[in-house]
């Protein structure tokens, strides 16, 4: 997890969810990319953020299947089971990945989760964190969250809770990108952030 | 030791590479082609575990070439970076994992755009401006930094290549004698000349 | 005499024929008509519903059309079932596909692939070939939109339009006589198979033929061929693929969006009874 270095954080709000993550690619200090992508759409409610490397490819075509035999869309708890099963089946050879799953369900409402590296899935009703700035973005969340903000509100809160999370940690930052999943839209911003 | 770096431009793509090959403190030879041409718009280069370098490359040009046969059209730079880097990746998970690094530059004819990839031995690829592998990265990237700027010209992106080659030269415990140098761009392949890259970095 | 010959799907006949793809080939043409049609922006797809009883559920809102990838839809006449497994197969092998290069399969090698397991089923061991025949619409990069045939011997063909099932011949001949298109060298005319390009001798003028003219003429050859007089969604299924800002997009009609698209195309005769 600090061979790359990674910053990912996930909401709830009132009706709406949002994801971010640092941009950064690095090996180890050094610095490789500047704009790399660590969140992936899955359905049009659905994102996964993948702190680490490698399965993003292997969860969309499973997604993908999905949606072609059950003709909707995967709910965003029933992919979490199913990227919590695929980690699983890699259990005597990891893939490095502690994914956040974020998203809305046919209702509207947020759901958000984490995982471990084996697939151990961590239901949240407030936040979740993941990568090598976890700890500092903890402490950033367990400050600035409150329950049941408005998507413009959780945008700001989750904007902060990331920039101020990885100015701290030398391996993530370089700008960020921010997804509020809301029922009629999903806003994406970027973040412009200290480049050093 | 390797060198391995790689530039994209307005509308081109240029890698260089090194032509040694060594074994410990022995230069087994000076000569080496290690940028493969994978098809006419497609240029890959290599470094690490000599073995494993050329066996692996061999086998990526191998079926993307069985790939340009079979549905008589190329296949794009992209598809090629992401089939490597897939084909690393389980290779990774085996028994045997290849140590191999890979820039893959290229220029798609149908987008009508260049592509630069940059896939390490862990098999992350990263599309990327400018590129290095192995201990070139540590003077190389801050050339880029600096002198990076948007739709570079051909003309541009050798001056920063010599600009590279001028730091490695004067810095680097390893002197390289000679260069390989490919450009892609919408009329295909042409091989530069590394001479001409040395002459411009004494000429500054 | 040709009996001695039947049983084997693998066994040439003294004719030099294999009974068993003939026949197979032979239920295809009992099986509901599909329909379909390229035009400039896009591809049309049309398909027939035979109705076994009234008292019969229809599961989901199609059952003859269906997508198989972002990029491609299969319009299916014959058995259902052995559809459902090539169907399926056609979608592992797009997504894998995917999963490797990162990109939309190209259309002729999904219809390559899928025709070489049909193919498999004409010459090895004693297992009945597939009684399917696909029509399957797709875009790519390389080539654009291009409408395919295929059979239960595994062979494949392109085509600007086309149609399968009951009454093929007549409605045929119709989309021959109806259909024009302008006389643009892209999509079908480099499609390497070995079919005849069927409306290729027609007068070309510029008008371009738009996806709304593609859907009223599929229409009006539809209701031609049916046997049935009353059209509704009920016996009847619409499916497009289009591309949006160079996406494709695949549009399966719902029952509400057919009846509506019979409805102006089809004005004296529908009479949907909701």
């Amino acid at each position: 997890m600090s061979y790359n270095g990674t910053a990912i954080v996930a909401m709830t709000g009132k009706n709406c969810v949002a994801i971010a993550a640092d941009k950064r690619l690095g090996q180890q200090f050094l610095t490789v990319d500047m704009d790399f992508q660590k969140i992936f759409p899955i359905t049009k409610k659905t994102y996964v953020g993948l702190p680490g490397l490698a399965t993003d490819v292997q969860t969309l075509y499973k997604s993908n299947m999905y949606r072609l035999n059950e003709q909707r869309d995967i709910e965003p708890k029933a992919f979490a089971h199913m990227v919590s099963s695929t980690l699983y089946e890699k259990r005597f050879g990891p893939y490095y990945i502690e994914p956040i799953v974020a998203g809305l369900d046919k209702n509207n409402n947020p759901y958000i989760c984490g995982m471990d590296l084996l697939g151990c899935m961590d239901v949240a009703h407030d936040f979740i964190v993941a990568g090598s700035a976890d700890e500092n973005l903890k402490g950033m969340c367990e400050n600035l969250w409150e329950a049941d903000l408005e998507p413009e509100d959780l945008f700001e809160t989750i904007s902060q809770a990331l920039l101020n999370a990885v100015d701290r940690d030398a391996l993530s930052g370089w700008g960020g990108v921010v997804h509020i999943i809301t029922p009629n839209e999903v806003i994406t911003r970027h973040l412009k952030a200290r480049m050093d | 030791m390797d060198i391995q770096l790689g530039l994209a431009g307005k509308d081109f793509v240029i890698l260089l590479a090194d032509n040694q090959i060594t074994n410990s403190i022995l230069t087994i030879k000076h000569d080496e082609d290690k940028i493969y041409k994978l098809s006419e718009h497609v240029v890959m280069s290599v470094s690490g575990e000599p073995g494993d370098s050329s066996n692996f490359s061999e086998y990526i040009l191998g079926n993307t070439v069985l790939y340009n046969i079979r549905n008589q059209h190329e296949l794009s730079v992209d598809s090629c970076a992401k089939f490597t880097r897939k084909e690393l990746a389980n290779a990774l998970r085996s028994r045997s994992p290849y140590q191999v690094n890979y820039l893959i530059g290229g220029y798609n004819t149908i987008s009508q755009k260049p592509a630069l990839y940059r896939i390490d031995y862990l098999a992350s690829i990263a599309k990327v401006e400018f590129a290095a592998h192995g201990y070139a990265s540590y003077f190389c990237y801050s050339i880029f930094d600096r002198m990076k700027k948007p739709d570079l010209t051909q003309d541009e992106a050798l001056d920063i290549l010599a600009a590279c080659v001028n730091e490695l030269t004067r810095r680097l415990v390893i002197n390289h004698s000679s260069y390989t140098l490919k450009l892609v761009d919408s009329n295909g392949v042409r091989v530069i000349n590394g001479e001409e890259l040395l002459k411009r970095t004494s000429a500054k | 005499m040709a009996r001695r010959y039947d049983s084997r799907t693998t066994i040439f006949s003294p004719e030099g024929r294999l009974y068993q793809v003939e026949y197979a080939m032979e239920a295809i043409n009992h099986a509901g008509t599909v329909i379909g049609m390229l035009c400039d922006d896009g591809i049309v797809l049309a398909a027939e519903k035979q109705q076994s009883s009234k008292l019969l559920e229809s599961s989901l809102d199609g059952e003859k059309i269906y997508e198989v990838n972002e990029n491609l839809i299969a319009g299916v006449a014959g058995i259902t079932s052995d559809a459902n497994l090539l169907l399926n197969e056609g979608r592992l092998i797009a997504q894998n596909y995917l999963q490797i290069y990162d990109d939309n399969i190209p259309v002729e090698m999904l219809v390559k692939r899928l025709c070489d397991i049909k193919q498999g089923y004409t010459q090895f061991g004693g297992l009945r070939p597939f009684g399917t025949s696909f029509l399957i619409a797709g875009w790519d990069e390389h080539v654009g939109f291009q409408l395919y045939q295929t059979d239960p011997a595994g062979n494949y063909s392109g085509w600007k339009a086309t149609c399968i099932g009951v009454n093929s011949s007549s409605a045929q001949s119709l989309l021959k006589q109806e259909y024009k298109s302008k006389s643009e060298p892209s999509s079908s005319d480099q499609q390497g198979a070995t079919g005849t390009e069927n409306a290729s001798d027609i007068a070309d003028d510029d008008t371009p033929f738009s996806l709304d003219s593609a859907l009223e003429l599929t229409c009006k050859v539809m209701t031609k061929t049916l046997d049935s007089s009353k059209i509704s969604n009920e016996n009847l299924e619409f499916a497009t693929l289009t591309l949006h800002n160079g996406v494709p997009k695949v549009h399966l009609f719902k029952s509400n969006e057919t009846d509506a698209l019979l409805k102006k195309y089809v004005p004296e005769k529908t009479t949907p009874k909701e």
